[in-house]
């Protein structure tokens, strides 16, 4: 079964859409794709099974997200922590994930023409040889594209992500590109591995657990959390306007209280370059007493280079994350 | 057309609204006539039985009614199969009531839950922290027995406060704001960036336990087991990010008026969960 399931919405669905889509439409949707061994067991099948049919769910998902205008999507789609599961089925799904990028691979021309970019979060040093490089390659080969964005989370912890963030801060530090000051929370989103995509507006969980089972942890501190019951192999168009309905209910407040979020976040980030700023002022002047005109321009002038040197460092994190995926899907890696 | 669908939508929107505050209405409401009948019972019972012995004093109804009380939340915790240690009240509502949250918290310290953070996205409570212990202290005369009222009450703001090693209920309660989420976060990070600045680290040092052990402080308080979210917002709004990795998030509609049925029927919830920890 393909990445992209080609087909349309039946004529009732269609009609709900547009009227969903009348009100405010999340446009950037995770899943936590939860239920596929319990539906294995329901249904008398092998795990494999659940876990193929999960697969083949996704794929008729993302065409439904594309009828809705939801053009980006993340998937949990491996966690550090299922490594711990038995040997067999771990296997299972790492020969699973070999299939389906590879089978990525030959629809390149269908990904292409529907302009998805896939991308790749979680440590990916963690998967066995092969599968980096069939990723990594995937991940490469659809770059260009922007129409729509699909996230897969595969090793991946938001523990880890967020730890991984503050390791590459601490390596522009070491590198001088960054100051310890110029750590502020703006940056420490830039530093995820989701640092291209905006936070999810819309979380769902299927299969009526209530956790987040460390997924997204800080990009969805402010969004909508759905936790649906329905195994995720039985997850229908339904299910998913079910989960926008409930988004559209949310969306005043959410709105309100991460406005009142951000003005904190600019708060601090004022506050932040002022004690620099006291500082500096405070060795030039050798305690002599600064006016409040010669401290304003020095303030601008900080937050302008602190900037400055954000953004080069930020250009230099992403070369080196573009060389890695280079690197891995190169054919020297191949041979 | 466009103007067709918006209809539909507005008018779709407010069935889902009005359906919304009809659940919740009956809940307070139908949930209030019940469980009078239900006290009043109770409490004849006990006075009944409080009749019964010898060497009796006569027991008013009000003092049964309490003396019900007590004796359910000392059962209660024991008979729950599983007890969180650490139990978040998370409140997403405009409205702020104190004396709700004092009981909750108070019930919490009843049932032997060890931890307590209650936490809203504006930080009212952080700000009245002293008028929310004051009531919490209030509750807890009027709820607990005698012995069971040396809880200590430790805030995280106050932390040079010492505990006392007190009887088996010890609690401890935060009252948490933003800026112990995210920013704390934040916080941890340039502290690692300055070690590695000034050459007493590498970055490559940097891990998940190291970042865990700094973001826990010296404390050894657990994350959280269960978030109580109260209000109509489906939202964490910035509670402990780092924290809530494996948290059961149970939903309940309001903090206002909430019932001990209703915080008990949460506990239940808790202890039937079964956490796989990705297996």
């Amino acid at each position: 079964m393909s990445w992209i399931r080609e087909g349309e919405l039946n004529l009732l669905e269609r009609l709900f859409a547009n009227i969903l889509k009348a009100g405010p439409m999340p446009k950037h949707v995770a899943f936590i794709m939860d239920g596929n061994r319990r539906y294995a067991r329901k249904r008398h099948v092998e795990r494999q099974e659940g876990h193929t049919q999960g697969f083949d769910k996704l794929a008729e998902t993302l065409r439904w997200c594309l009828n809705l205008d939801i053009h980006e999507v993340t998937v949990y789609a491996f966690s550090i922590e299922n490594f711990k599961r038995s040997q067999e089925e771990v296997d299972g799904l790492m020969q699973l994930a070999k299939e389906k990028f590879l089978r990525l691979l030959d629809e390149q021309e269908n990904l292409r023409k529907h302009g998805v970019c896939i991308r790749v979060l979680g440590d990916l040093t963690l998967l066995p040889d092969d599968l980096q490089r069939l990723i990594a390659k995937s991940v490469v080969a659809t770059r260009a594209h922007n129409k729509c964005f699909l996230n897969v989370c595969f090793a991946y912890t938001s523990r880890h992500e967020i730890a991984n963030a503050v390791k590459e801060m601490a390596w522009g530090v070491e590198q001088g590109l960054l100051h310890s000051s110029d750590v502020s929370e703006a940056l420490l989103s830039q530093c995820l591995y989701s640092s291209r995509s905006p936070n999810p507006d819309l979380l769902i969980r299927t299969s009526g657990e209530v956790r987040l089972s460390d997924f997204l942890l800080w990009q969805t501190s402010h969004s909508c959390l759905v936790f649906q019951s329905v195994l995720w192999p039985e997850y229908s168009f339904w299910n998913l306007c079910e989960a926008i309905l409930q988004y559209q209910l949310n969306h005043p407040s959410l709105q309100k209280a991460w406005e009142l979020h951000r003005e904190s976040q600019a708060m601090q980030q004022l506050e932040a370059d002022r004690s620099c700023v006291a500082e500096l002022l405070h060795h030039r002047s050798n305690g002599k007493p600064v006016d409040s005109q010669a401290r304003q321009t020095a303030l601008l002038r900080y937050a302008a280079s602190r900037e400055e040197r954000v953004r080069r460092f930020l250009c230099t994190l992403q070369q080196k994350r573009d060389a890695f995926f280079d690197h891995m899907s190169g054919p020297t890696v191949l041979a | 057309m466009a103007l067709v669908y918006e209809f539909v939508w507005r008018v779709l929107h407010a069935l889902l609204q009005l359906q919304r505050t009809i659940i919740t209405w009956l809940r307070v409401h139908v949930w209030k006539w019940s469980g009078r009948l239900w006290k009043r019972a109770t409490a004849a019972l006990l006075v009944s039985l409080a009749l019964g012995f010898p060497s009796h004093k006569k027991i008013g109804t009000q003092t049964a009614k309490r003396v019900s009380r007590r004796v359910r939340l000392g059962t209660d915790g024991k008979a729950l199969e599983k007890l969180p240690l650490h139990v978040g009240l998370l409140i997403v509502e405009d409205d702020h009531q104190y004396t709700d949250i004092a009981n909750l918290v108070v019930w919490c310290m009843a049932v032997g839950i060890s931890y307590v953070s209650v936490y809203d996205n504006a930080g009212v409570f952080r700000r009245n922290n002293s008028r929310l212990m004051e009531e919490i202290m209030k509750q807890q005369r009027e709820l607990l027995d005698p012995e069971k009222r040396r809880t200590s009450l430790e805030l995280i703001s106050h932390s040079s406060e010492q505990q006392e090693p007190v009887l088996s209920c010890q609690t401890v309660v935060k009252v948490l704001s933003p800026d112990d989420g995210k920013l704390s976060i934040v916080r941890a990070a340039q502290q690692l960036c300055k070690s590695v600045e000034q050459k007493e680290r590498t970055s490559t040092d940097i891990s998940v336990p190291l970042l865990d052990s700094l973001l826990r402080e010296s404390k050894d308080i657990p994350d959280p087991d269960l978030v109580m979210k109260f209000g109509p917002v489906d939202s964490t709004l910035g509670f402990l990010p780092w924290h809530i990795r494996l948290t059961e998030f149970i939903s309940l509609p309001s903090h206002k008026d909430v019932s001990y049925e209703d915080f008990l029927s949460a506990l239940r919830h808790y202890a039937a969960c079964e956490q796989r920890l990705g297996k």
